[in-house]
């Protein structure tokens, strides 16, 4: 489904000092797949995230998602693209303050041209468990209700694809491991997931895992025991 | 985004940011009170002005008045009165003239039974109902015989009629005034409020004969107005009496007018001046007023905007294109100016009304000003919201949700 081919991005700082963010990343993702992304702070995590979200543009290599070429898309194209194809969540949730719950997960299809999106909104809600919460406010839920929200809103289109950023980096240990319980559960429901985080815990969550350094791919393969140590309470939760 | 839904959540961050709003809302509020309020007033003003003067001075018509303010009688000097005779003196010696009337006004208390009420007396010739272009209601008006023999009758208008006749009948009824006794024998057509203010049915018009030798012991008149044949020659007509009353006054050439004459065309004159300054001026005022509004407007937005960084980077990672992001802020600041100005509308109607009751005002509501406000609102906040609007579309979503 993904095909990042020598992706490079080097930013230009106001200074005239250039950094390079990604230098020669090749990585290819299939659908179904939930890919944690792990590296030190600084390696890169971040902006593969943007490349791959079409958030950013990487300044050398080609992407293409679905065999289309997405590298040279027009901003309104990329955002057209992200709204249909791609979900996020953030390590900080990004709700709208006093906007319920359902307001919130129904934002993206405002943007959409969907002509059929009765009930989608109700319907993210529930597969995240908050079906009970639909008219709470941000401010009237738990940081992990919150994120549950995000997570929903992510959904609420239904993307091929669901990219999610430190999305357990504000939660306390057990929470997170809620939250990473809610990934598992929709990549084995088929949602294709990329996850970034530097929490080795979190990251045995997921299936396969990509570990960069100074902006280049130094590992890649699947999870295997003794690759990472797992917290106690995401065995618990598992 | 499609239009339903941006104003939808247009008015969803009025509600999420309400202080600002109300911030927001306050100029083009003040602006287009003051504008509604103003253009209404004078439009209100301006109608009952026009109407007033045509009818107090028609076109073709000149108005001649006594040096001094003697239109309410009192002690007068010698030197500077005008009499009957200046003015029948002038008008036989000008051609043109198709008709004239002299007037004195006084203030006396007014007697029928036991109700006793003071107004303004009006002594006419038997031209007056037709140089003045009013006549009775009811009953009839006085003629030339009257005038000659000063009859003590009288034409009372509605108020005075219902003040001190209540219920009754006015016709055939007896007043008096100070201390001299009438008949009434007809009720004036109704007037209304001038636009001085003053009540002009609250008057009594009696020969005027009748009134300078019998009710007060005056031989000087206030004023006359002449109504000239052919309008066109207005100033010529108004030139050649004041030759023939200067000549009678006996003024050398260095002394000035010890009267004072006036044509309609430039009483006509002097009203369009105010009028220019009322739907030039005023407007301008509450135009600058609304600006200023949309200067805040634009200002308190970009604030916004700027404290909004993380919405609108999410928004975009969402999917909304910048011309997504644009038309919400320029629909949030509109919405939320015209907002303002509706009620500034509202406000500046009330206001209206308000100042109705108390001032001689003719319309009330001027659909104008309702439209110049909502108009200029619509523009106004349109404009105010482009700036931040633009900085908003240009946001770089990554450093936005960073
Ligand atoms: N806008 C920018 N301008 C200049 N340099 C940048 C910019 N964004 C990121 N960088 C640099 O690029 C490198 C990679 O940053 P990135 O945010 O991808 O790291 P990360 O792996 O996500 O780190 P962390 O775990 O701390 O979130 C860093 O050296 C960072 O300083
Ligand atoms: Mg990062």
């Amino acid at each position: 489904m993904i095909d990042l081919e020598s992706i490079g991005k080097t930013y230009t700082r106001q200074t005239g000092e250039s950094v390079r963010a990604l230098d020669d990343v090749s990585l290819r993702i299939e659908r179904g797949e939930f890919v944690a992304i792990v590296g030190a702070s600084g390696s890169g995590k971040s902006t593969l995230m943007n490349v791959l979200g079409l958030l950013d543009e990487p300044t050398e290599g080609r992407y293409r998602f679905d065999a289309e070429d997405v590298s040279n898309l027009s901003l309104a194209a990329r955002a057209g693209f992200r709204n249909a194809r791609i979900g996020f969540v953030f390590q900080s949730f990004h709700l709208l303050a006093r906007t319920s719950a359902l307001e919130n997960v129904e934002l993206p299809l405002l943007y959409s041209d969907r002509a059929d999106i009765a009930g989608l909104g109700e319907r993210a809600l529930a597969a995240v468990g908050l079906a009970d919460r639909m008219q709470h406010t941000p401010a009237e839920l738990s940081g992990g209700q919150q994120q549950r929200v995000a997570i929903a809103r992510a959904l609420v289109n239904e993307p091929d694809l669901l990219l999610a950023d430190e999305p357990t980096g504000n939660l306390d240990a057990a929470v997170a491991a809620e939250i990473m319980s809610i990934l598992q559960s929709l990549n084995r429901a088929g949602r294709t997931i990329v996850l970034v985080t530097h929490d080795p815990a979190m990251a045995s969550a997921a299936r396969r895992l990509v570990r960069l350094a100074h902006g280049r791919v130094v590992s890649d393969g699947p999870i295997a025991s003794g690759d990472i140590t797992l917290a106690p309470t995401v065995l618990e939760a598992r | 985004m499609k239009t339903p839904a941006l104003i939808r959540q247009a008015i969803r961050s009025m509600d999420r940011y309400r202080l600002r709003s109300a911030f927001m809302m306050l100029g083009s509020l003040v602006g287009a009170a003051a504008l509604t309020f103003v253009v209404s007033l004078a439009q209100g003003a301006e109608a009952k002005m026009l109407r007033t003067v045509k009818q107090v001075v028609g076109d073709g018509s000149v108005i001649v008045a006594g040096g001094g303010s003697r239109m309410m009688g009192g002690p007068h000097a010698a030197a500077g009165r005008l009499t009957i005779d200046d003015v029948a003196a002038a008008v036989q010696q000008v051609p043109g003239i198709e008709a004239w009337d002299p007037q004195a006004v006084v203030r006396e208390t007014v007697r029928h039974a036991d109700s006793t009420t003071e107004v303004r007396v009006i002594g006419g010739s038997e031209h007056w109902s037709r140089v003045w272009g009013r006549g009775v209601a009811r009953g009839e008006s006085f003629d030339r015989s009257a005038i000659e023999g000063s009859s003590r009758v009288a034409l009372i208008g509605e108020t005075v009629a219902h003040r001190i006749f209540g219920a009754e009948n006015p016709i055939g009824g007896d007043i008096r005034i100070g201390a001299v006794p009438f008949r009434v024998i007809g009720v004036l057509e109704p007037f209304g409020v001038d636009m001085h203010g003053m009540d002009r049915d609250d008057e009594i018009v009696v020969p005027l004969s009748t009134l300078m030798r019998r009710v007060t012991n005056i031989d000087a008149i206030g004023a006359a107005k002449i109504v000239v044949a052919d309008p066109r020659r207005e100033d010529t007509v108004a030139a050649s009496l004041r030759q023939a009353l200067r000549a009678r006054h006996r003024l050398d050439r260095d002394r000035p007018d010890d009267f004072s004459i006036m044509t309609s065309s430039q009483v006509q004159g002097m009203v369009s001046t105010i009028e220019r300054v009322l739907w030039l001026y005023v407007p301008l005022v509450g135009g600058i007023v609304l600006i200023i509004g949309g200067g805040v407007a634009a200002t308190l937005m970009l604030a916004s905007v700027n404290e909004r960084t993380a919405e609108i980077g999410l928004r975009t990672a969402i999917g909304a294109r910048p011309a997504d992001i644009r038309w919400q802020f320029i629909a949030e600041t509109a919405a939320t100016v015209v907002l303002g100005g509706l009620g500034g509308v509202v406000l500046g109607l009330a206001g209206v009304q308000l100042v109705a009751l108390h001032l001689p005002l003719d319309s009330t509501v001027s659909w104008a000003a309702v439209a110049i406000s909502v108009l200029a609102s619509i523009v106004v906040g349109f404009a105010a919201g482009v700036a931040p609007a633009q900085r908003a579309a240009r946001l770089n979503p990554v450093d936005a949700l960073r």
